[in-house]
């Protein structure tokens, strides 16, 4: 009962509060080695979770590393964030704040010539990038069909063996979806249904349209301004 | 059935029906439909013959036939409509009004409910495509070639188009061979356009949870394998050893010396322990003496207490004097662990203005000695 108290004081937000064991007071708890413990196994958690890109869970984070320490949830979690930021470099992002969900994105401009990320998954970001690319310029919204009609134009096909990607229908669908690069919805009174296609959260907050914008005028040798109403769009989201 | 036999003729419909050539794509669902029809055509018969036996006029003949072209109509046209849908969706197509005025047509004909529900559905199909265009217009995108953006993309990929079309597939993709390298050159530029934090991996790799049973036996060789590697160089190790020991040993009597000799010249004033064994010009050599007057007092040779002012005073103990045994046993059963830093180095030099060593240092013979550990 205490507990519930307690954590209106900090203003922290909601917590579940399922299995409420008996908790001993925050005094005894709330020792600054114990927290600094709690914030660098927090913060190694987040860097290995973020291995295969998904979103890291709330209930995940308090179930492994939080535990008991549940009240001091928001301060944990803060200053896992700037450990973060200051030293590596990296950025705590909520991307969904009903179910609380977070990703870790690079917090620094990638430098040129950089190789963060390897061959395998350099190739995965290209497709992606493509994709993204394709969403945006014909108004952030596509159907699969559309889609797919495309990317055949690039020799890649959903119902083949790619000699990169493998299963390509399994990796958009699929695994960029899981990651929040994509996200799909079906649309309504079709008949077999049929899904489109707009920008997951990730995409949103690793990429922005005046990036990919520019990466399409690159490729097609334009000024972005080329597409008026797409460079104008553009521009207005600068968050 | 056996009304259908007995009335000699097929209905009209359904030979129409069965005469013209199913689509592929259709052909199941209009065998279906064509059965469904046909049974419907059958009691429709049966129950015309009824009406006819009492007696009323031959229009309603007409009448069922002309709905049941209606209704055929209706739904060719609306899985027309559904098959079609991407070409309907193009912006630059007429068809979907085609299609509106089609069923537009058919509906003047529509008399009864049966009809006028399949004209609903078909309206409903109509408007969802209506209402994509709409929203694709709406868009307010400037026009955007998918198609020549795709050629862009394959030129930076480095596809080769002198080879010619060696198309297998539909006459969409256009001839050229993209290099193995393709993907991976543009997998090059992408990760510039994006803020990806880069994955976390041990360099070493991580290490398994549960201790591995196997290894338990090897580790009992080697250590065995380890004392007989020991046992074989007894000579070569001592020598090290001894000159080690005895330099630690050199360096321990000389500083009882010093200590004694301080002490001698007044008996009365321990000496404090920081004056003693700091040595403001070195660290290093400071650590030393503090572990050279740890020797000290582990051989009950020095003692280290607090004074008044809880700062540590050593003073040597004199092995001859009885009463003082106990005590030297009882303090060797102390245990202090002194911790110094640079900083807190620094700290002790200024606040007791300590502007000499004490303990003097070695001669550079044996410092060298020292180092080569």
């Amino acid at each position: 009962m205490s507990q519930r108290k307690r954590s209106k004081g900090l203003g922290c937000s909601q917590l579940p509060d399922g299995e409420d064991d008996f908790i001993p007071t925050q005094v005894e708890r709330r020792s600054p080695e114990q927290l600094n413990q709690k914030v660098s196994e927090l913060v190694q958690f987040l860097l290995v979770k973020d291995q295969k890109k998904i979103p890291i869970k709330r209930a995940d984070i308090l179930k492994n590393i939080i535990r008991e320490y549940k009240d001091a949830y928001s301060e944990i979690i803060k200053r896992a964030d700037r450990t973060l930021q200051e030293v590596f470099g990296l950025q705590l992002v909520e991307i969904d704040a009903k179910r609380h969900i977070y990703i870790l994105i690079n917090n620094l401009p990638c430098a040129q010539g950089e190789l963060l990320c390897r061959g395998k998954e350099q190739e995965k970001m290209g497709l992606l990038l493509v994709i993204l690319s394709f969403i945006f310029m014909k108004g952030n919204s596509v159907k699969d069909s559309a889609l797919w009609e495309f990317l055949h134009l690039l020799r890649v096909y959903p119902g083949k063996q790619h000699g990169v990607f493998g299963d390509v229908r399994k990796l958009v669908t699929e695994e960029f979806v899981r990651q929040k690069y994509l996200e799909t919805t079906a649309i309504p009174l079709t008949d077999p249904p049929e899904f489109k296609y707009q920008w997951g959260p990730r995409a949103e907050k690793e990429t922005s349209k005046k990036d990919v914008l520019n990466f399409v005028a690159k490729m097609q040798g334009k000024d972005p301004k080329f597409w008026a109403s797409q460079y104008s769009e553009a521009n207005k989201a600068t968050t | 059935m056996s009304h259908a036999g007995t009335s000699g003729e097929s209905p009209p419909a359904a030979r129409r029906r069965r005469a013209r050539p199913p689509q592929p794509q259709e052909r199941a669902a209009r065998e279906e439909a064509a059965e469904a029809a046909h049974e419907e055509a059958a009691e429709e018969e049966a129950a015309g013959e009824r009406l006819r036996q009492l007696s009323i006029g031959d229009g309603d003949d007409d009448d069922r036939e002309h709905n049941r072209m209606i209704r055929s109509q209706y739904r060719e046209l609306i899985s027309t409509v559904q098959q079609n849908r991407e070409a309907m969706l193009n912006s630059k197509s007429n068809r979907l009004t085609e299609a509106l005025e089609e069923a537009n047509r058919l509906f003047d004909g529509v008399c009864r409910a049966r009809e006028a529900a399949l004209d609903a559905h078909f309206l409903v199909i109509a408007s969802n495509i209506g209402k994509e265009k709409a929203s694709e217009l709406h868009s307010e995108m400037s026009a955007f070639d998918s198609t020549a953006f795709a050629e862009d993309l394959l030129t930076f990929m480095g596809i080769n188009r002198t080879e010619v079309e060696e198309t297998d597939e539909s006459e969409d993709i256009p001839g050229g061979f993209l290099p193995t390298g393709a993907w991976q050159t543009i997998g090059e530029e992408a990760p510039k356009y994006f803020r990806r934090a880069p994955t976390f991996h041990y360099m070493m790799g991580s290490f398994k949870s549960e201790p591995p049973v196997p290894k338990q036996r090897i580790e009992r060789q080697r250590k065995a394998s380890r004392r007989k590697a020991e046992r074989a160089m007894p000579a070569q190790l001592k020598k090290m050893e001894e000159s080690h020991q005895e330099a630690t040993e050199k360096e321990v009597e000389r500083i009882l010396r010093i200590l004694q000799t301080h002490f001698e010249d007044d008996p009365n004033t321990p000496i404090s322990f920081f004056d003693f064994v700091i040595d403001p010009n070195s660290f290093a050599r400071t650590v030393e003496n503090v572990f050279h007057v740890s020797f000290l007092t582990r051989d009950g040779l020095a003692k280290i207490k607090l004074d008044e002012d809880e700062l540590p005073i050593i003073e040597p103990i004199k092995p001859s004097e009885g009463g003082e045994e106990e005590d030297s046993r009882a303090g060797a059963r102390n245990q202090v662990v002194i911790s110094l830093n640079q900083k807190e180095w620094k700290e002790i030099i200024e606040t007791f203005q300590i502007r000499e060593a004490m303990i003097t240092p070695p001669y550079q013979a044996t410092e060298e000695e020292m180092e080569t550990e």
